[in-house]
């Protein structure tokens, strides 16, 4: 079963994921932007454009502005997620002494790192916690929710879960060094069997797969459908010039269009 | 049919007038399979649908920001929801998860029941764009509605006044049904008002060879707003313009946009192109009206089956022009009384004219009071989409839809007094308030924007 989970699934994962996603992506272009359905707001330029990119992906604006309890959670949870997807990616490779780059010694750059992952890992269960307390208790949230909603959820929470659990229980803590030399033999397609044999990574490694399977097939293709959605909305769109053909307002003024008098020409 | 199993639904036009509008409606046991045939089409078409389909994250967001919602409370008219019930099915038949997992990823098989609801809740939906404009992706359930009253439409499912409208656009090219006669005949009362009113000559030719400017005002305007019509006439007169009404086709509006916009809205697309090449008209102004002005700003460009040739404008467009270059002597004080203006959202969400407005109403109006939210953030009048049923249930509806509205006129004090002007813009919006001022006691009139230009310009 380790065996399994370790050594050939993660290569059916990829598998599933790359396939699935470029198949979601293909759906979506194959359809077409019919009609032009420009939203608000209406930017006169491309960098007003970019800047409703932005601000609605760093800031979240939208959710800021028009919901603001869901911000509170969803912001803080994306942020963290992000950064979480990240320090996997950045700590393993450089065995948490990335910080040394930014002038930092190795010891505190491993502090610094561990810090950073439990703090972001915190953040991120609180985040998956009030988002899913949010679905259960508010009318509005429960009422547009499927089985599926809560089960994602879930998922997203049992993995940052066993994940932080391993942060915070040095006896069940993972190394870098094994770690990456773990997904260092993936990578080179020679799979070696996981390092340690912790119940935890194993639980952690297998759930994580599960939910990169599937992505694709899921709500959290809204990371791409939001550039999707914006690129047929937000658009600059200009106006045919104003001002009318042959009319000269100050002669028809004068000549007293209108006025009762105007067929004869001395009110001019 | 008022209601089926709870859902409200308006009157259905009948299989003889659904072949007025050259739809032979499906027999019941054939419903279902042209239906799923028909949203396949679609789905394969609009990706704006697809979009809206595949990535909503169900955050609720859109909940509290739909008037819908908020003036009935019921859960399919968040947002979401609503396409929700086209989503469960576009799940069950064309997504792998919903094929495999079914119920729990909130797939469904599709039944008549089904479409009965759609029918009731697509047209429960202002088609306004709120929702699309906060959701954190944009998500505009409003493609939505429209591919669900597309196929409703197909099916030979669509409301009496949607079906008797596209009637009458083919018939006249209008919406009311106004022949020429009736045209000439109205516009020559509404100079005798102006006349009387205001003091001023103004002459609206009809079908005049030559003219600079084609105009192509409501055909609403001709009997519920006229002052938005004696307004416009005022302005062009003012500015000394050479402009013409074509009574080919006396619509700002298009129908097509609200139920089909396939055939009904390419048909008075095309009459325009005609309209104005037979008459030699150097531009088009367009008159007051949310769901026309985005049908023909954005639509027909995309949809036209003739070259166009002719630059179109909105005429609030036009006047804010002439004001800010000073052309226009308006005097803000001759109304003397406190205005607000509710944004079509039309206008504002789907046009880009909120500025726009502004420039007009503040030379206009002296106490020009703001509602809150306003602009692309306003909230719809209720009427939108045209959804202006007058059966029962359905006119208890349009008030809850509108008290979100009610309850933002109210905060702006305009008609502390009882003598406040709510300045509505668009044909639809007035259609909606006018008995909804009513029903709500809102000691307001209700105004366009240009009946205030017309009302505020100094002719010495
Ligand atoms: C680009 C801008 C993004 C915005 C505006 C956004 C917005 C949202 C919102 C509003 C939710 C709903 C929370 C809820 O109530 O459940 C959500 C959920 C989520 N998003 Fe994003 N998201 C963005 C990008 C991303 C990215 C890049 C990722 C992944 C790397 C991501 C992963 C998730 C996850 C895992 C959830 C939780 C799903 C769930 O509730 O079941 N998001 N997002
Ligand atoms: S706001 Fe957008 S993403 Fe959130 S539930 Fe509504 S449509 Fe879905
Ligand atoms: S378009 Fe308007 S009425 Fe329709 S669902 Fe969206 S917010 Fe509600
Ligand atoms: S009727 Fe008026 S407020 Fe309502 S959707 Fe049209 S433009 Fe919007």
């Amino acid at each position: 079963m380790t065996y399994f989970i370790a050594q050939i699934l993660p290569y059916i994962t990829v598998t599933v994921f790359i396939l699935g996603v470029l198949y979601r992506l293909w759906r979506w272009t194959a359809s077409r932007i019919v009609h032009n359905i420009t939203l608000s707001p209406f930017p006169q330029t491309k960098t007003e454009v970019l800047g409703i990119y932005l601000r609605e992906i760093l800031l979240f604006r939208n959710v800021f502005n028009f919901d603001r309890p869901l911000w509170v959670g969803a912001w803080p949870m994306h942020i963290a997620l992000l950064n979480v997807i990240g320090g996997h990616v950045v700590g393993f490779y450089f065995l948490g002494k990335q910080f040394v780059y930014l002038g930092a010694s190795e010891a505190l750059s491993k502090n610094l790192s561990n810090l950073l992952g439990t703090v972001f890992g915190i953040i991120l269960l609180a985040g998956l916690l009030y988002l899913l307390y949010r679905r259960v208790a508010l009318d509005k949230v429960r009422q547009v929710s499927n089985p599926s909603d809560y089960l994602m959820l879930l998922l997203l929470i049992s993995i940052v879960s066993v994940g932080n659990f391993m942060r915070l229980v040095p006896e069940y803590g993972m190394h870098y060094e094994p770690v990456k030399e773990y997904f260092t033999t993936l990578i080179l397609f020679q799979p070696a069997a996981i390092p340690e044999g912790n119940p935890f990574f194993i639980i952690h490694l297998l759930l994580a797969q599960v939910l990169i399977m599937i992505l694709p097939f899921s709500k959290l293709m809204h990371l791409f459908g939001m550039f999707g959605m914006r690129w047929i909305e937000n658009r600059v769109y200009k106006e045919p010039a104003p001002g009318l053909p042959n009319v000269d307002v100050a002669a028809a003024r004068a000549r007293g269009a209108g006025l009762p008098s105007a067929s004869s020409s001395d009110v001019a | 049919m008022p209601e089926y199993k709870g859902w409200k639904m308006p009157a259905k036009a009948t299989a003889e007038e659904m072949r007025q509008i050259h739809i032979e409606p499906v027999p019941d046991d054939q419903k279902v399979e042209k239906a799923i045939q028909y949203l396949d089409e679609m789905r394969k078409k609009f990706r704006s649908f697809v979009l809206a389909m595949e990535s909503c994250v169900k955050c609720g967001l859109c909940a509290e920001n739909c008037h819908t919602y908020l003036g009935t409370g019921d859960p399919n008219n968040i947002p979401t929801n609503r396409a929700e019930l086209i989503r469960k099915i576009y799940r069950r038949y064309f997504t792998l998860e919903g094929r495999w997992f079914g119920k729990l990823v909130g797939a469904e098989d599709l039944n008549l029941d089904i479409i009965e609801q759609w029918y009731s809740y697509f047209y429960q939906c202002n088609e306004c764009r709120r929702c699309g404009h906060v959701c954190p992706f944009g998500i505009d359930t409003c493609e939505v509605t429209m591919i669900g009253r597309q196929i409703l439409h197909w099916l030979g499912i669509v409301p009496k006044l949607h079906a008797s409208v596209g009637a009458a656009m083919e018939r006249t090219g209008n919406h009311t049904g106004l022949t020429k006669p009736a045209i000439v005949d109205t516009l020559e009362f509404l100079s005798e008002e102006i006349k009387d009113e205001f003091g001023v000559d103004v002459e609206f030719p009809v079908d005049k060879e030559g003219a600079d400017i084609m105009y192509v005002p409501s055909s609403a305007d001709f009997l519920l707003n006229p002052y938005t019509l004696m307004g416009a006439g005022m302005f062009f007169t003012y500015i000394g313009a050479n402009w013409t009404i074509p009574s080919t086709i006396t619509e700002a509006g298009n129908f097509g946009l609200l139920f089909d916009q396939q055939h009904t809205m390419r048909h008075n697309f095309t009459r325009l192109l005609h309209a104005a090449q037979k008459l030699g008209v150097k531009k088009i102004v367009w008159g007051e009206c949310g769901h026309g002005w985005r049908a023909w700003k954005m639509y027909f460009p995309g949809m036209a089956d003739l070259p166009i040739r002719w630059p179109i404008t909105h005429i609030h467009d036009e006047v804010a022009y002439y004001i800010r270059t000073n052309q226009l002597k308006l005097d803000p004080y001759k109304i003397g009384r406190p205005v607000t203006l509710h944004d079509p959202c039309n206008y504002v969400r789907a046009c880009g004219l909120a500025e726009t407005m502004r420039t007009v109403i503040r030379a206009c109006v002296a106490d020009f009071r703001e509602m809150y939210p306003n602009k692309e953030n306003n909230f719809c009048c209720g009427g939108g989409s045209a959804i202006l049923f007058d059966d029962p249930e359905m006119y208890q509806l349009r008030i809850k839809f509108s008290s979100k509205k009610a309850e933002q006129v109210r905060a702006t004090g305009v008609g502390r007094d009882g003598n406040g002007i709510l300045c509505a813009p668009c044909s639809i919006c007035k259609a909606q308030l006018y008995p909804m001022v009513e029903e709500h006691e809102l000691g307001v009139e209700v105004k366009g924007l240009i009946d205030l230009v017309g009302m505020a310009l100094v002719w010495k």
